[in-house]
């Protein structure tokens, strides 16, 4: 009885959850509208719709049911999705292809994406530059733009960004969800120390050739994004790299784990911002008062985040990506998000709710120019 | 000392939510802010360097860029010149280049566009050999690899 | 030279992490201050610089001597690439690697001026695949400047790892630091295996 009373906490009647999404409604709207919702073209006019619609729906029912990272995750992994979609179908029509030249290289063409920023660190101490043939501030995925909103998000989110933000994230996420029952069940603690390990090797590489080793040799994502066209045996062992890292990290071992692997064990950009999860206001706080320590928290954890030493020392590591997985686990919501400052156990419901607002917004719109475009593209392939 | 952490804590979380909700619609303006700052350049070894001289031809221009040495704490030894070839250019190029201005010409190139090949003859032994032949939206470009 | 500070910075973290905790109590026995603990650590470092000088000297030599065909200067490296760097992976994994350090030898040693250079020479002489790595680099090099060069590298990269070592024991979180550097030097295994494969395909391809 006890438990349920704990676990309606986390629920609003629908009134309330209406309510609650109605700021979501309206910025979301002013943003994907511009205020002016333009039905000239049937088409984009039903995408944006269908778009709008799907984060709101899903934003209430965060709020309507009290559980967060199912609805976060369809969301998340559209996102990955949609991401893809528009960078390969922007490619194909511009370039007729998914590989880049070494004119685009020389034009300073290449699409700026967070998973550089790492790279950049040193030689623009040292060297006062950029070390990435992309574009400072015009075009598409400018090199300005994407580095104020990982800044601002991992300010704000922390790791967090890794589970609201990131566009590659939801392929693992994705992918970890396929199965019930994880196949291969243990995995070393030592694994998860590999981003930092990756993050020591690439910052070093990428200042001492001046280039974003990252990108250019190990990026799983370039699988489902764009890479260096085919035309020598380095090129080709690239591509080699970049296909069998995203089979085995971000398809096979996803699916047999239960786990985001690509995330855990290799991304160097999650080890920053799991440095970043120290300043962020929003933490998950266990309640050591309402845990009976069953540990199901631990074992659902998509990023081994939570280990049982950290559960009974009533602390959650920096790797938490508050997904909200663990929350929603939890029977007794002894696990819950907070807020810095705040003891835990008290103003669940408050810190949810101002949580969810920011990171949900954050996704919303960051996500809605290519889930559009997605919709659309489909609209059109449709009829 | 309790209600101070609250207080901070909860003024910190607001804080955050007001730099989300201001973050899209201020995003140009904070990235042109952001592309202000000194280091907010890209590096010589993207760009091709700097323009040095550019040479006036029948149809077409070639820019000759200065030689790119650039490395992470010093210059390294081997680095390359960009030629960027724009305007109305040739089926076949040639031309003899003195890429570092000392009045001596330092390699011959000759580029038939029309099958992609690039042939180099050097003259000064820092000339090393072909790093890129390609063609571009503004015409033709060539990295010539070079030792300092 | 990247790659040879990559491999000195990878595997200088991992080999601090497994004599670091032996080494310390011996560089600082009977320290008397800043100016002793400095100079410990400067004959320690200074034995390691003599001996891979002396090391880059020899793998030099025997490189121009073994490997005098073009395609043998290929293949024959790029085996012993191979080999070194997936020993350096296998030492990577846990289970496979000695919790024992070499120098806990000088735990025989009485002489306390002596242990900082006698702990240089088994530090810089320990039978570890990064040792082999670079000593394969040595001797493949163009020039014996270029030998230099790369021992330098790997001995800046693996160096920088023992500077802090006074303060050892003010790390708290020593696990994590070694657990990161024992990754690290896997990771520098796998550049090492791809450098080896693509010298093998391009020995095979010109021979």
């Amino acid at each position: 009885m006890d438990n349920t009373l704990k676990v309606a906490g986390m629920r609003k009647s629908f009134g309330k959850s209406l309510l609650f999404t109605l700021p979501m409604f309206l910025i979301t709207f002013m943003f994907m509208t511009g205020g002016k919702p333009n039905f000239s073209d049937p088409a984009s006019g039903l995408a944006m719709l269908t778009a709008f619609l799907l984060v709101n729906v899903l934003y209430f029912f965060m709020h309507y049911t009290g559980k967060t990272d199912r609805y976060r995750a369809v969301l998340f992994i559209i996102f990955a999705l949609s991401l893809s979609y528009t960078l390969i179908h922007n490619m194909l029509e511009v370039r007729k292809s998914m590989s880049f030249s070494q004119a685009d290289i020389l034009e300073c063409k290449i699409p700026f994406c967070h998973l550089v920023i790492p790279m950049m660190i040193l030689p623009a101490a040292f060297t006062k530059s950029i070390i990435f043939p992309g574009s400072i501030i015009s075009g598409f995925a400018n090199i300005s733009s994407m580095v104020v909103l990982w800044l601002v998000a991992t300010l704000v989110l922390g790791r967090g960004f890794c589970s609201w933000g990131c566009f590659y994230g939801g392929w693992d996420d994705g992918f970890s969800r396929i199965r019930k029952r994880p196949v291969i069940k243990k995995i070393s603690e030592l694994w998860k120390w590999m981003p930092f390990a990756v993050l020591l090797m690439v910052v070093l590489s990428a200042a001492l050739t001046m280039m974003p080793t990252y990108c250019s040799w190990i990026c799983p994502f370039k699988a489902v994004t764009e890479f260096e066209r085919v035309t020598s045996v380095e090129s080709a062992t690239k591509a080699g790299i970049f296909l069998s890292l995203f089979g085995g990290l971000v398809v096979a071992l996803p699916v047999m784990t239960k786990k985001r692997t690509q995330c855990s064990f290799l991304c160097p950009l999650g080890a920053i911002n799991s440095l970043s999860n120290k300043i962020t206001p929003f933490t998950v706080k266990i309640d050591k008062d309402a845990c009976n320590e069953c540990f199901k928290c631990v074992g659902v954890c998509p990023l081994y985040a939570l280990t049982t030493d950290d559960i009974k020392a009533g602390k959650v590591s920096l790797f938490c990506s508050k997904c909200g997985k663990c929350v929603d686990a939890c029977s007794r919501n002894a696990i819950h998000y907070g807020i810095r400052g705040i003891p835990s156990g008290t103003m669940k419901n408050f810190s949810r709710n101002l949580f969810l607002f920011v990171s949900f917004l954050f996704m919303a719109i960051f996500s809605s120019g290519s889930i559009i475009n997605t919709f659309h593209g489909l609209l059109k392939l449709i009829f | 000392m309790k209600k101070v952490k609250i207080i901070a804590g909860i003024s910190w979380a607001i804080f955050c939510l007001i730099l989300i909700l201001i973050l899209f619609p201020g995003l140009n303006s904070f990235s042109g802010s952001v592309s202000k700052l000194p280091f907010m350049k890209l590096n010589p070894r993207y760009t091709g360097g700097e323009i040095a001289n550019q040479v006036i031809q029948e149809r077409c221009t070639l820019d000759i860029r200065k030689p790119v040495f650039n490395g992470f704490l010093k210059e390294r030894t081997s680095g390359f010149v960009q030629l960027d070839w724009h305007g109305t250019i040739p089926e076949m190029i040639k031309d003899s280049i003195d890429y570092d201005h000392d009045g001596n010409m330092d390699f011959c190139i000759l580029v038939d566009r029309k099958n992609s090949k690039t042939v180099l003859d050097p003259i000064s032994k820092k000339v090393k050999g072909v790093v890129i032949s390609t063609p571009t939206s503004y015409g033709w470009a060539v990295r010539i690899g070079l030792l300092k | 030279m990247t790659d040879s500070l990559i491999l000195g910075l990878s595997s200088g973290s991992a080999c601090l992490a497994t004599c670091g905790m032996v080494m310390f109590p011996y560089l600082m026995a009977g320290s008397s201050g800043v100016k002793r603990i400095a100079v410990d650590l400067s004959l320690f470092l200074i034995t390691r610089f003599v001996i891979y000088f002396i090391l880059a000297t020899l793998s030099w030599y025997f490189g121009q001597a073994l490997f005098s065909n073009p395609v043998v200067r290929n293949i024959v490296p790029g085996i012993l690439y191979i080999f070194f760097a997936v020993m350096l992976i296998w030492y990577s994994i846990g289970k496979n690697r000695s919790p024992n350090c070499p120098a806990k030898i000088v735990k025989t040693i009485n002489n306390n001026r002596l242990v900082p250079i006698l702990l240089g020479l088994i530090n810089s002489l320990g039978f570890c695949p990064a040792l082999f790595i670079i000593l394969t680099k040595g001797a493949t090099q163009g020039t014996l400047v270029q030998s230099y060069l790369a021992f330098l590298a790997f001995f800046i990269g693996s160096s920088i790892w023992f500077l802090p070592l006074p303060l050892a024991g003010k790390i708290r979180k020593k696990e994590v630091l070694k657990n990161i550097g024992i990754l690290a030097t896997g990771l520098a295994g796998i550049i090492f295996l791809i450098k080896g494969i693509t010298n093998l395909i391009g020995g095979i391809i010109n021979g």
